[in-house]
């Protein structure tokens, strides 16, 4: 970012971040802030005696200020930032989403697909922004496992798929995989999914 | 350049570790700290200056050293003479004292003295492993430190003491700066007279302070800024633990206005506890163990004046 100015790096200050930090990043800074400033982390009620709710308000205000006008300058920018083009809508969990996020024990399809429906997000939003067949998603909320010739393209696609609903990539792409292993595992992998594929293949090239 | 303390006849730097309460594992972090910098080629003094429950030696394997930091307060013995060898190589030891000594007995000059000897230690890091509370010799001496570390663990009594130790330190800071600048009656009259002009907390006072003239203005905003904290969070139980340090270092930031990172985490391992009671060093019994990993991440950080960034999925790298 070139023509910071001071305004920038102050909302940088805010979310505690360095000026150099990348959308991400500010995404993350500013979903930890909030819930740590509208929550009861014992990190608060430690200092609870001390500071009044008018500060505390006063906290958050400044915090959601801060992100909304480093999220503009994002949009704004024409920069690639973190990889992603400027396009990139970001996506924020609200905190009762956040909480049935936390609830899961274990990312399944469907799960993912509740997730994605609460957030208003249409599988090709994720598909134009990844630039990964939206087939392929479909494939991951249905766990249509046959739909994917190896695990590592799987995970690649699951990395992606929760990248963009900022989940956990790593917890969301473990637990995935591990159904994926287990379905291989299991007869389906090796004779019926096969056909299944290439029915698929067929239906896809019909179109 | 205040970290490179590689350099030959430089000062050494002066590392202190305090925590608002007892039993956080400030001993047990101080000595890992000094094993790790130790293995990795540094020259290490530890100081146990904390009078009340002096027990450092324990956490490095030896005896109870015959000579110890009382021999320098009451038989003036040179600090430098009382450092002992550990069993790990370019790692010294002063021995605190179990006697009561208290610290409220050692006078001013006293602790003058040991300041400069401290100083006069010839060693790359002093790390002073301080007592719990607030007693103005341990804020002294966690003011004089070039790097002030705070230990606490995810636990709210443990939380509310670290802040009520942080405040503490600064009040001090504060007193100790005006007094330099001459201006100790403006400190001195306006704390006598707190409650007459609203003055509840430290916070109350610095904005007071802050209008009495731009001069005070000036001095307190730049003692705010130089006032870093290293903070650790030690004992982590949980995944979620790990995010104990960053809210923490927040608070200290936008409801202290402090300067603050967070610098490393520990997790609680049973282990640590076993090896304190057969008396052997757990850095070196358990090398390898996550706990000494993460003593060895918190150590470099500290030296390169880095912290530890959280992941979203609490993974602290
Ligand atoms: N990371 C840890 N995991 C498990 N136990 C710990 C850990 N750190 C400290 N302890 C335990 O806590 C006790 C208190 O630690 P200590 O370093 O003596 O605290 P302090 O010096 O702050 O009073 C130790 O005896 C040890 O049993
Ligand atoms: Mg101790």
């Amino acid at each position: 970012m070139e023509a910071h100015t001071e305004e920038y790096n102050k909302y940088f200050k805010v979310l505690e971040l360095s000026p150099k930090a990348a959308i991400s990043e500010i995404r993350s800074s500013y979903q930890r802030l909030k819930t740590l400033y509208s929550g009861d982390s014992i990190a608060i009620t430690a200092v609870s005696d001390d500071f009044s709710e008018e500060q505390r308000q006063n906290i958050l205000s400044q915090i959601e200020e801060a992100y909304t006008k480093l999220s503009d300058l994002f949009k704004n920018s024409e920069r690639i930032v973190d990889g992603k083009p400027k396009n990139y809508k970001s996506v924020i969990l609200d905190d009762s989403l956040r909480k049935y996020v936390a609830d899961i024990a274990s990312f399944t399809g469907s799960e993912l697909r509740k997730i994605r429906e609460k957030l208003g997000i249409e599988l090709h939003d994720i598909a134009g922004f990844t630039r990964i067949r939206r087939q392929y998603f479909e494939d991951i909320e249905l766990e249509r496992f046959s739909g994917f010739s190896s695990e590592v393209y799987l995970k690649g696609y699951i990395l992606a798929y929760a990248h963009y609903l900022s989940l956990d990539p790593a917890k969301v792409a473990n637990d995935y995989i591990a159904r994926y292993k287990a379905w291989k595992d299991s007869d389906n992998g090796s004779n019926n999914g096969k056909l299944q594929s290439a029915f698929r293949n067929q239906e896809d090239n019909n179109r | 350049m205040k970290d490179n303390v590689t350099h030959k006849n430089k000062k050494c730097e002066v590392w202190a570790v305090g925590s608002g309460k007892g039993g956080t594992g400030k001993s047990f972090i101080t000595s890992s700290i000094g094993i790790h910098l130790a293995s990795k080629g540094k020259k290490i003094v530890l100081v146990d200056a904390d009078f009340g429950a002096a027990n450092l030696h324990t956490f490095v394997g030896v005896g109870k050293p015959q000579n110890s930091l009382t021999d320098f307060f009451e038989k003036k013995t040179p600090l430098k003479d009382l450092v002992v060898n550990c069993g790990v190589s370019d790692l010294g030891l002063v021995a605190g004292s179990m006697r009561s000594f208290e610290a409220e007995n050692i006078k001013s000059q006293q602790k003058v003295k040991f300041f400069k000897h401290i100083n006069q230690i010839e060693t790359d890091i002093i790390l002073i492993d301080l007592g719990a509370g607030s007693h103005f010799n341990t804020m002294d001496t966690f003011l004089l430190a070039d790097k002030m570390i705070v230990v606490v663990a995810p636990e709210l009594t443990a939380i509310e003491n670290l802040y009520q130790f942080i405040k503490s330190a600064f009040f001090r800071k504060l007193r100790l700066v005006l007094d330099a600048h001459g201006l100790k009656t403006t400190f001195q009259e306006t704390w006598k007279d707190r409650e007459a002009r609203g003055i509840k907390s430290l916070k109350d006072l610095i904005e007071y302070l802050i209008c009495v003239s731009p001069q005070v203005r000036d001095i307190i905003s730049r003692e705010m800024s130089d006032f870093n904290l290293h903070i650790v969070v030690n004992q982590m139980r949980n995944g979620q633990d790990v995010f104990i340090g960053s809210s923490v270092k927040s608070i200290c930031m936008k409801f202290l206005g402090f300067n603050a990172r967070y610098s490393g985490s520990v997790e609680y391992d049973e282990s640590v506890t076993r090896c304190i009671n057969r008396k052997q060093p757990f850095m070196v019994t358990y090398p390898s163990s996550p706990v000494a990993r993460a003593i060895g991440k918190l150590s470099e950080n500290l030296l390169e004046g880095k912290e530890i960034i959280i992941g979203k999925n609490g993974s602290a790298y």
